[in-house]
């Protein structure tokens, strides 16, 4: 993060993200709006507002599913991880495409009559009571908010102020959100359309969300971080040997914490595994230019410090560690964020074999 | 007043009050509190929005800062069991929920026939 | 993970092993957008002949006013295209119905002005404001027959007669439900789809027992398919079906 918040961060792959994005909505959107009807040619025309209403809707749903696609799938290919990196321009982007979307409905099945449509959106249908026939546009009203709440909330200065965890739990509501929206469609259009080449593309896209968080949390199960073995007091890493230069190895502190313990040529240090920005998996990213870097959004820090380098102030707790014989232990009381520890370097028997 | 006037209602008297916290907030109270804000202005009105959304929680958070009881290490201990919950109870959720309407989903019963269950009884006037 | 895999830092140039993996990624989101929208957008069900009749222009026609409640015109002196013995239903502008204004003239002669909104046997017409839309027709009404046609057990759908005829297209469905209530809600006469005929006519004006508007209750079955027992009658070319709500269920799929 910059010294000082601006607006809006921008640099060259952020442009073309939000480029590639806009083109891809643009698209969709001149397709569906100018040549869809040609290609319908109905005789009896579907409403323009409906027609409209329909492609924002569509373009929103397809838009969050892309999005809640991209988390598990760079968990299970990590080359997908440039597609994570500005994806909050994408979210805002969505929560645009979904009002326009909520405005045409608003502006078209609930006016025209004596009362206000806002009032009219929620005392129209009651059919609380039932599946088919519920008022589905409760499930859209409780999405757009969640949208909304995301939106609003996704400067980096919130990410601070409400610290990383609950910024992140609040966020979280994106996949109430996407349930949401599943119910909304499944209660919606879905029930009245006869076509069912949209019903294919619909639950394609639910199922294809469903399916990779599935996975993705499978994967973490299997061949997630471990817990590190107690010893004394102190907890188990791993042995020196296991380290290469530049990387990490990740374990679970009993607290529940991960610690991440660099190579950093020959010496090591343990850093928080929790970035300070969105507590990304600093473990999983590498050391450049001497400088761990995170693999989310390219925060940096010294690795003996836990110190952004001049002029960002970003800082993580660090932890003690010591050598027993080439095991490597890390006490498991971190110590308070830009906290120095001596590096420790790698036994003479683990720095000469590795040289072999 | 029915329901919806009451939602409604409610709606605006909680952001009318997140209007009175961005105000003070952002020109008062976030220079005090974050020191990369300090000085920077063209990035305050896009908080604006996020103030009337979740006011209390802004004041809340104020509060804790302001008066220096903010706990460092909350800040480095993500909840990621919780996602492994989302992760999993959302691709439930959605194959429960599309289940559903399928199953409540209706074909025009062209085939039903209207059926006269009695004769006339007399021409009203 | 595999050490190998190129490291993307956001503002440092791509690298180079991972430019031809993110150049497929970026062309396959985009294409998937283009397609999907296109295949969206063009396999949309084809809406029913339905419609404002601005083709027409605005027709004045006079007749007898009935409430069954919902306010119906028995047409006495037509034109070219309304001819006497024809029903209109009648409504107002927007989702609004114009019960106010018509009950005082209930049973008797008025003329009106507005659009045609057709579906199907069934018409109704979309008055102006005010005067210029409804006003008392000089002369004597005649008494005007109604048929009974005894109790019939239907099958359909029941929606509101503005969007059903054309005013929203499509105008009837779940989908479409909030607005068919709200229609409803503010006196727009409901009509009745029927999934066969009867007497030729498949669209029904609908309504509650004894001259009562449609029961509450049935306002949580509009735009599903439904079953139900009512007493029909005739009224010039359109019939009218008195429901009785205890016999109101949905047909199992």
């Amino acid at each position: 993060m910059s010294v000082k918040y601006i607006p809006v961060q921008w640099n060259r792959n952020k442009w073309i993200y939000d480029a590639v994005m806009l083109i891809g909505v643009i698209l969709f959107l001149y397709l569906f709006l100018f040549v869809s009807p040609e290609i319908l040619s109905h005789e009896n025309p579907i409403n323009p507002q409906i027609h409209n209403a329909r492609a924002f809707g569509a373009c929103a749903f397809i838009m969050l599913t892309v999005i809640l696609c991209i988390g598990p799938l760079a968990r299970i290919d990590r080359r997908f991880l440039p597609l994570l990196y500005n994806r909050r321009h994408f979210g805002v982007m969505t929560l645009f495409v979904a009002i326009t979307h909520a405005s045409y409905i608003l502006n078209w099945y609930f006016a025209f009559s004596s009362s206000n449509k806002f009032e009219a959106l929620l005392f129209a249908n009651t059919s609380y009571g039932q599946l088919a026939g519920f008022p589905f546009e409760v499930f859209g009203v409780f999405a757009l908010f969640c949208l909304a709440l995301l939106a609003v909330t996704s400067h980096d200065f919130w990410m601070k102020f409400l610290t990383p965890p609950v910024w992140k739990r609040l966020h979280s509501l994106v996949y109430f959100a996407y349930v949401s929206v599943v119910a909304h469609v499944s209660f919606g259009i879905l029930l009245d359309q006869q076509n069912h080449v949209f019903t294919v593309i619909f639950v394609g896209g639910a199922l294809s969300v469903a399916g990779l968080h599935a996975y993705a949390a499978w994967l973490e199960y299997k061949a997630g971080d471990d817990i590190g073995s107690n010893q004394g007091g102190w907890v188990d890493i791993c042995d020196a040997s296991e380290f290469r230069d530049g990387f990490a190895k990740i374990k679970i502190l009993p607290s529940g914490e991960r610690v991440a313990v660099f190579n950093q040529g020959g010496n090591l240090s343990a850093i928080s595994n929790a970035c300070a920005h969105q507590n990304g998996p600093l473990g999983e990213g590498r050391v450049i230019d001497c400088l761990v870097t995170c693999p989310w959004h390219g925060f940096q820090y010294d690795v003996t410090n836990g110190r952004s380098p001049a002029p960002f102030t970003e800082k993580i707790p660090t932890y003690n560690l010591r050598l027993d014989g080439t095991r490597v232990l890390v006490d498991p009381v971190a110590n308070s964020p830009g906290t120095y520890v001596e590096p420790v370097p790698l036994p003479d028997v683990v720095t000469k074999e590795v040289l072999v | 007043m029915n329901e919806a006037e009451l939602i409604l209602f409610a709606a605006k008297i909680w952001c009318g009050i997140g209007a009175l916290v961005a105000v003070v907030f952002l020109t008062f109270g976030i220079d005090r509190i974050d020191e990369d804000a300090d000085g920077a202005y063209v990035f305050r009105p896009l908080l604006v929005p996020g103030v009337l959304l979740i006011w209390p929680m802004v004041l809340w958070r104020w509060y804790i800062l302001a008066d220096g009881k903010d706990e460092w290490s909350h800040r480095y201990r993500p909840k990621r069991h919780n996602h492994v919950w989302f992760a999993l109870l959302m691709p439930v959720a959605i194959v429960i929920i599309i289940g559903a309407a399928f199953s409540v989903r209706q074909t025009w019963p062209g085939d039903i026939a209207p059926e006269p269950l009695s004769a006339p009884a007399e021409v009203s006037e | 993970m595999s050490e190998k895999t190129p490291f993307f830092v956001g503002y440092l140039p791509v690298p180079q092993g991972l430019r031809r993996f993110l150049l497929v990624a970026v062309l396959g989101v985009i294409a998937l957008f283009g397609v999907v929208g296109l295949v969206i957008g063009s396999t949309q069900d084809a809406p029913e002949q339905s419609g404002f009749r601005f083709d027409y222009g605005r027709q004045t026609v006079t007749g007898v006013i009935e409430m069954t409640p919902y306010p119906i015109l028995r047409v006495t002196e037509g034109n070219d295209l309304i001819m006497p013995g024809k029903t209109l239903m009648l409504a107002g502008q927007g989702k609004n119905g114009i019960d106010a204004r018509t009950g005082p003239m209930a049973g008797g002669l008025a003329t009106v002005t507005g659009i045609v909104l057709q579906r199907g046997t069934i018409d109704m017409l979309q008055l102006l404001p005010g005067q210029r839309g409804i006003k008392v027709a000089e002369g004597e009404a005649q008494p005007i027959e109604t048929e009974a046609l005894g109790r019939w057990k239907l099958a359909g759908e029941i929606c509101d007669g503005k969007c059903l005829n054309g005013a929203m297209r499509p105008g009837r469905g779940l989908a479409h439900k909030a607005c068919a209530s709200l229609c409803l809600l503010n006196e727009v006469p409901p009509v009745f789809v029927s999934t066969q005929p009867v007497e030729g006519r498949e669209f029904m004006l609908i309504t509650g027992p004894d001259g009562t508007p449609l029961p509450d209750m049935a306002y949580d079955f509009i735009g599903q398919f439904v079953s139900l027992e009512g007493d029909l009658e005739r009224r010039g070319d359109i019939l009218v079906l008195r429901m009785d709500a205890a016999t109101l269920e949905v047909i199992p799929q």
